[in-house]
């Protein structure tokens, strides 16, 4: 599903984000990746987002070299992509459904298929009765709840998620990550960055580690004993 | 709508539709989709007027002062050549004779004129006549009653044969060159003049016009670039979940465009203020002088095409900003 050839990535500064980072991600893959704050690990992301271009090496996405991908070709990219953020980004003018059907609405999905799908994810991420409210009156955990559904609602073959959790308590948390562990199960490939270690742990999924741009080591947890 | 929507919603069929057939359906697929994210910026874009109801009523009213200006000025012009046109026409030489000649005296004079190879027709006014006409145009009818004599010349008018030269006929220079006649009144020279004002209207207003429309689309594209501004993280959430650029543009053309059809509807509403206040002293002017003209207003084709052009200004003025927006936004 994803694979990095020798992919480098600097800066204008002169930093070198990654170096030389090699891997293979499969279909319906979790992956987390962690690190240090500053390790790449957002970067790496949006090198798969194509939010930057690597300075040197491969990325193949979906059987899809991105080096060939114009910049005309981006937004098609990245609707194959299902995105979720840190601070969940939701648009405050809009209600619920609203922002969860935008990528269908981006993609021209017919309408009659948007509410169907709309209130599927919603009720996939256990919101379906707050589709009417404006994000401002969500709870930061209903809020990321809602990033989502946003982010599933087109079904894409990717998700990749920035630090989903990292305004939640530790048991919001876990149900996040288990959302995407449901996810995983029904064929799509997730990759998450995340420094949480403790969640790491539970979820006993393969992990990337960078560390100052390089991929230091590339585990797949035992089950606890 | 959703009927409309309806027969996409469709399940697949069972067996793979043949290749043409499905081609079709996703190209009516497509045109509805198309047509979805058409009613999506239009309508988020009227909910973005209407969620900053004072700024957009100020811009709105701004525009429409903007587009009155030039709109007054046309009206202007265009009445006042409709006016002269009439005179355009005119070609008499009007002959204003000594006071001290007679009756027979003066027709003499025209008998001489109608005999001249490029004279048409000589009219004579007698003194008497032209008090009466004088009484009734004029309004000093009492003022008139008051005097012992008829002050007036005894006058006529000659028209000339078409052709030659217009600006000074040699007959223009014997009727000046003849002591009975004490002064000679021809219009032609006074309409160049005319012409000559209304030529220089007629250029000021393409040039108002073109200076209001540049502001218009200063105005309309300053307050779509502030809006843009205040939505950037909208817009970078949606270039990051795939919309296009043409998706990220469409509301703000469309809010271009209400900005440019409000402004121009306010210029309307401003136009028609301005002539029903002037419209009865205007008309009580003209009455005095003569029947023939009616001040006309603007027309459905003028306020149409006002509209219309408002319109794309604003669409294009909003077209500039979010491209340069989305260019100057992009990833490296």
């Amino acid at each position: 599903m994803i694979r990095f050839d020798n992919v480098t990535k600097r800066y204008q500064t002169g930093l070198d984000a990654l170096a030389e980072v090699s891997f293979e991600i499969g279909t319906g893959e979790i992956v987390f990746v962690t690190g240090h704050s500053g390790a790449g690990k957002s970067t790496l992301l949006k090198l798969v987002s194509l939010a930057e271009r690597p300075t040197r090496g491969q990325i193949t996405v979906n059987e899809r070299e991105l080096a060939r991908v114009r910049r005309s070709g981006i937004p098609q990219h990245r609707r194959g992509i299902g995105m979720v953020f840190q601070d969940h980004r939701l648009l405050t003018d809009r209600s619920v459904f609203d922002n969860v059907a935008l990528p269908l609405l981006i993609a021209g999905t017919p309408r009659a298929e948007i509410g169907k799908r709309v209130r599927a994810a919603l009720d996939k991420v256990g919101l379906l009765a707050r589709e009417k409210a404006s994000p401002v009156a969500l709870s930061t955990g209903e809020q990321q709840r809602v990033g989502i559904a946003r982010a599933i609602v087109a079904k894409p073959a990717l998700i990749i998620a920035d630090e989903p959790t990292g305004n939640l308590d530790p048991q919001l948390s876990l149900e996040i990550m288990n959302l995407f562990a449901d996810f995983g199960a029904v064929g799509t490939t997730v990759l998450i960055a995340t420094h949480d270690l403790f969640l790491l742990k539970r979820m006993r999924r393969r992990v990337l580690v960078l560390d100052r741009g390089r991929l230091v080591d590339d585990f797949h947890p035992e089950p606890a004993a | 709508m959703s009927a409309q929507a309806q027969p996409v919603k469709r399940p697949v069929p069972e067996k793979p539709a043949p290749s043409a057939r499905r081609s079709r359906v996703s190209l009516r697929e497509r045109l509805a989709a198309w047509r979805d994210q058409h009613f999506y910026g239009f309508f988020s874009s009227l909910g973005r007027l209407a969620a900053r109801p004072w700024a957009s009523v100020l811009t709105v009213f701004v525009l429409g002062f903007a587009l009155a200006l030039p709109l007054l000025f046309w009206l202007v012009y265009d009445n006042a050549r409709e006016l002269s046109g009439g005179m355009r026409e005119a070609r008499e030489i009007t002959a204003f004779l000594r006071p001290s000649l007679d009756a027979a005296e003066a027709s003499a004079l025209a008998s001489e004129l109608r005999k001249r190879v490029d004279v048409v027709d000589v009219v004579e006014r007698t003194p008497a006549q032209g008090l009466a006409e004088f009484r009734q145009l004029s309004g000093f009818a009492d003022a008139l009653d008051a005097l012992q004599d008829n002050p007036l010349p005894s006058v006529l008018v000659v028209t000339p044969r078409p052709g030659g030269n217009l600006d000074a006929p040699p007959l223009l220079g014997d009727l000046k060159a003849d002591a009975r006649v004490d002064l000679v009144q021809y219009d032609a020279a006074w309409r160049r003049k005319l012409s000559g004002i209304l030529r220089l209207g007629e250029r000021l207003i393409v040039v108002v016009a073109s200076l209001l429309a540049l502001a218009t689309l200063l105005v309309i594209g300053n307050t779509v670039r502030m809006d843009i501004q205040a939505r950037s993280a909208e817009i970078s959430v949606m270039q990051t979940i795939g919309a296009s650029n043409g998706f990220i543009r469409r509301p703000f053309l469309y809010e271009g465009f209400w900005y440019g059809l409000l402004g121009a509807l306010v210029a309307l509403l401003i136009v028609g203020a301005v002539e029903s206040s002037l419209a009865e002293p205007i008309r009580a002017l003209i009455d005095s002088y003569s029947q023939r003209f009616a001040l006309h207003g603007v027309d459905v084709a003028v306020a149409a095409a006002l509209v219309a052009a408002s319109a794309a200004i604003g669409w294009f003025g909003a077209y500039a900003v979010t491209t340069r927006h989305l260019v100057a936004g992009r990833p490296r």
